[in-house]
């Protein structure tokens, strides 16, 4: 049993402590937008905010989570229209889109602590985010170019 | 409103509100049906066995169009393309065009055809097809809009969804003639051969880069993928995978400790015939079940399983390498593919040198980011399907043959497939989900976790490859190529995939010999290099222990990369430039011609010019044969004409390496690909495509070994089986050509020029020839050793 609180709602539920919140997002609570890829914290399908940061809900006891902010791609914008989201429709990223969920909530986590990070610095808040789809040419570009709208809508 | 005259090609039923939709029966007049009344509800809705209301898109009174979608989108945004073709040839005004994804039935294969979502099929397939269909369309609804503004429909034009009279200058919108009128119209065979298409210089929304319908649903979250599909009161199953890949039986269970576990249900053992085994298309499996998918997986650890592995094969990949060698080392395994001139004779009548080299690839996976999944519900006597598959159309008479129930009673529900390649096309999950939704009377959602998907694994088959080349001093004048690999055992299923051996140009028809479509793709190359042969040796022994099947591009990976590594080692063989060399072996002469202008669809018109063409664009853009390169960097060369000889992309692709001669550290620094696609249907979606192509082809060329020990898949997840992130990534120039006459695929064919540009270019920068995929650093490094 836990109280969650996601996306600025209240949620109980009744799943084992350590049941991992991925399975409580998706199965229980329908916010189907976060994704099962591994199971292993490898691919970053599954990632969401907790208290901000980016994080592995496959790898998160739902027990461990229950004071915590939990952030999803459903409640990332109200519109939709996280300059992340904005950059990633602008320059066309997703394919499949089976990975882009994890891809923009880790990248928004990385834009909120540093909206102007170089290459290397995406690479390496990035890296865990696997899309086979290989869009990471254009992750990359999208990142940037959402790190620039921040800093224009920042001043 | 005046009244409305029949005329000889429509006629009016009546005008009224509501919705009207434009119908089309290609086949409808040859079979003499008589036209449906959609307006009228206690009129009988007699629909001919070929004809479906509005079989590929239907427009609504509201001025919308929804383009029907029946080839699973799996990120190639193949719905926006087909939508573009039609939005063009109808006149529509692009914000107003929709697309949706129709349930299939036992009827949709009849009636729509295979609508297999591979080969990079697609676009090739339906291009000609929506292209006269809506061109037929815009007649129709062209002349109903010149009645309508009382217009002659010579002075008539669409445009941007509406008729124009450029007469009076008055205008009618596709929504108001649609409200006014309703339009019941037949096309005949004959109607949709003479209809007028666009000319080239007319396109409006094909050539353009529109975004893709499919992208805002999925930046938000709220796309459908197959594991997303949910029904009431459903259950969760997990299987418990087998020791060996292949044929290991359950002989018996114990469950007694995950009754403890809350939420379980019961496990169901899955003991499959023979013949379901056959082919790889499923194998014995328990299927754990539980209220939750946590409690399947936990369930799942303590139920002790029973195997019988007797019978099963044991093989490690190494035993499949040496057997490879013996089997390419005897002719009589050798079944020829393709073939001109004659090899043999030229080697007895030449005075020439024969060059032999052996290469080698790893098996592949697919690892899509989504794990397989599907749901199956069985109500009312109906069994749904929720799921991707490539190829829908063929999942109710497949579930049927495994079930028991009869075709017509299976429907298939699409969901978007979160990454295929070539994965989900295979059928396990959506039988296993059909089993069990039988077998309990509930709903049940199928659920791989990462390391059953991985340990039921279909990889590419590894091969051994042997090339042979006949060399005068200055000339290359024969190849042969011998490929040791497994099929994908999928001639008992689909007879159409076989072909028999192709000799200069022609089947031989009564050959006993029949290939599988993709196994040996990319060995029947362009080059007008007079006698060539590619044998298939057939490796069943890997059939036996796992099921090999359809990666991205199939076969070009590992035939492309030996062929086109070989031409470089030939190059440097004669003292010739490999740019030279393949130039002067492009002129398209013979059965490199391509097919004739008009013959349907001539994708390949133009032949081995086209690929010298890409070749010399390439080879400028990534400024070939200058001497500015900084040291340790070198250029390598590739191409191909992929995914087949029938519907080709031509690609040239140029690497840019550079070899840290020390540590033999491998940086791939840019990859400049050239690829004439005919037609460029949306020029952004063919670059994303192919800059996902190459990244593909780079992380197979580095990175991915798929490995067997003792008959099981030793890589699991992705903390063993590595592949392409984000860090290294090359610079991508990708370049697009179009000769204008017909489009090819984008989705994989740019996979397979990547890794034999590598290794010519590390070749180039060290001396060092690579020969085995993936390229091993170690290699490199002993290699580097030797020289110094």
């Amino acid at each position: 049993m836990a109280q969650l609180k996601i996306n600025g709602k209240s949620y109980f539920v009744d799943s084992a402590a350590d049941t991992p919140l991925l399975w409580v997002l998706r199965e229980d609570l329908k916010l189907t937008g976060t994704k099962f890829g591994c199971g292993g914290g490898y691919c970053g399908c599954c990632t969401v905010h907790i208290n901000g940061e980016a994080m592995r809900s496959c790898r998160i006891r739902v027990g461990d989570v229950e004071n915590a902010i939990i952030t999803t791609i459903e409640g990332l914008d109200p519109a939709s229209n996280h300059p992340v989201q904005e950059a990633w429709l602008d320059l066309q990223v997703p394919q499949c889109g089976y990975c882009q969920s994890g891809q923009i909530m880790q990248a928004a986590a990385l834009l909120a602590e540093n909206n102007n990070p170089n290459d290397e610095e995406i690479e390496i808040s990035m890296r865990g985010n696997l899309c086979r789809c290989m869009t990471y040419k254009r992750i990359k570009s999208a990142v940037k170019k959402a790190g620039k709208t921040m800093r224009e809508r920042s001043v | 409103m005046d009244k409305m005259k029949t005329n000889r090609r429509s006629f009016l039923i009546s005008s009224a509100a509501g919705i009207s939709t434009l119908v089309f029966a290609q086949t409808a007049v040859a079979q003499g049906k008589k036209a449906v009344d959609l307006l009228n509800p206690s009129s009988p809705l007699v629909l001919p066995p070929n004809f479906a209301p509005s079989v590929w898109f239907t427009m609504e009174s509201n001025g919308r169009t929804t383009v029907h979608v029946f080839r699973n989108e799996m990120g190639q945004h193949v719905g926006t393309a087909f939508a573009q073709i039609v939005a063009e040839e109808l006149g529509l005004n692009w914000s107003e065009v929709t697309i949706d994804y129709p349930q299939m039935d036992h009827k949709t294969m009849s009636t729509y055809g295979l609508q297999m979502t591979g080969g990079s099929y697609s676009v090739f397939e339906e291009f000609g097809k929506l292209s006269r269909v809506a061109a037929a369309a815009r007649d129709i609804i062209l002349e109903q809009g010149a009645d309508l503004l009382g217009a002659e429909i010579a002075d008539c034009l669409v445009e941007n969804s509406m008729v124009k009279d450029t007469l009076m200058g008055e205008s009618i919108t596709f929504s108001e003639i649609l409200s006014e009128t309703v339009i019941d119209y037949e096309v005949s065979e004959e109607d949709l051969k003479n209809v007028k298409l666009k000319k080239r210089s007319e396109y409006k929304i094909l050539g353009k880069s529109l975004p893709a319908l499919d992208i805002p649903e999925k930046i938000n979250g709220s796309a459908r993928f197959a594991i997303d599909a949910h029904v009431p009161n459903m259950v969760y199953a997990k299987i418990i995978a087998p020791p060996r890949r292949m044929g290991a039986k359950v002989k018996g269970f114990d469950d007694t400790e995950a009754k403890k576990v809350p939420g379980y249900l019961q496990t169901i053992p899955f003991n499959l015939p023979d013949e379901a085994i056959f082919g790889g298309f499923i194998t014995h499996v328990p299927l754990v079940i539980a209220k939750s998918f946590p409690s399947a997986m936990r369930a799942a650890q303590s139920v002790k399983v029973d195997w019988d592995i007797a019978n099963t094969s044991d093989l490690s990949s190494k035993d499949i390498e040496e057997e490879a060698r013996n089997l390419l080392s005897d002719s009589r395994n050798a079944e020829v593919y393709w073939k001109v001139g004659d090899y043999n004779s030229c080697k007895d009548k030449n005075e020439c040198k024969e060059v032999e080299v052996e290469y080698k690839t790893s098996m592949v996976s697919h690892v899509s980011m989504e794990p397989m999944s599907a749901l199956a519900n069985f109500i009312d006597g109906t069994l749904h399907i929720y799921a991707g598959h490539q190829m829908g159309t063929t999942l109710p008479s497949t579930i049927a043959n495994y079930t028991g129930l009869k075709p017509e009673n299976i429907i298939y529900h699409p969901h978007l497939i979160g990454g295929s390649f070539g994965k989900k096309i295979e059928y396990e999950l959506t039988i296993l989900a059909s089993l069990a939704a039988l077998a309990t009377k509930k709903p049940v959602k199928v659920i791989f976790t990462r390391e059953d998907d991985m340990a039921f694994a279909h990889p590419r088959t590894p091969t051994v490859q042997k090339l042979r080349a006949l060399v005068t001093s200055k000339d290359c004048i024969g190849i042969n190529h011998d490929v040791a690999c497994a099929t994908m055992q999928i001639a008992p299923f689909f007879p159409a995939f076989t072909h028999p051996p192709i000799v200069d140009g022609k089947p031989i028809k009564d050959s006993k010999i029949k290939h599988e479509a993709y196994v040996m793709l990319g060995s029947n190359n362009w080059y007008d290099i007079e006698n060539q042969t590619a044998n298939h040796f057939r490796q069943v022994s890997v059939e036996k222990t796992i099921p090999v099947r359809a990666v991205r591009s199939v076969g070009n990976n590992y035939t492309v990369f030996a062929l086109e590594t070989f031409i470089d080692e030939i190059a440097n063989e004669i003292g010739e430039d490999p740019l030279a060399l393949r130039l002067s072996k492009l002129k398209g002469k013979g059965v490199n011609a391509g097919e004739s202008f008009g013959s349907s669809p001539s994708a390949s018109f133009g032949g081995g010019k086209r690929l010298a063409n890409v070749l010399r664009i390439a080879s400028g853009l990534a400024n070939y044969g200058s001497n500015a390169l900084e040291e340790g960097n070198s250029l390598g060369i590739s191409i191909a004409g992929a995914e087949t000889r029938y519907n080709p992309s031509f690609l040239a692709c140029i690497a840019k390496v550079h070899v840290d001669k020390k540590s033999a550290a491998i940086k791939v620094k840019k990859l400049t690909c050239v690829v004439d696609v005919g037609i460029a249907i949306n020029p952004d979606g063919i670059k994303a495509q192919v800059e996902g192509s190459l990244l593909w082809g780079l992380s197979n060329a580095l990175m991915e070994k798929m490995t067997l020990n003792q008959g099981a898949v030793v890589e699991r997840n992705f903390d063993t089986y590595k592949w392409q992130n984000i860090t290294s990534i090359p610079e991508l120039e990708i370049h697009i050509v179009e000769n204008g006459i017909y489009p090819s695929g984008v989705g994989e064919p740019a996979t397979c020029v990547v890794a034999p540009a590598i290794g010519n270019a590390i070749f180039n920068a060290t001396g060092v020839r690579l020969r085995s995929l993936p390229f091993s650093r170690e290699e490199l490094f002993e290699g580097l050793e030797k020289q110094a």
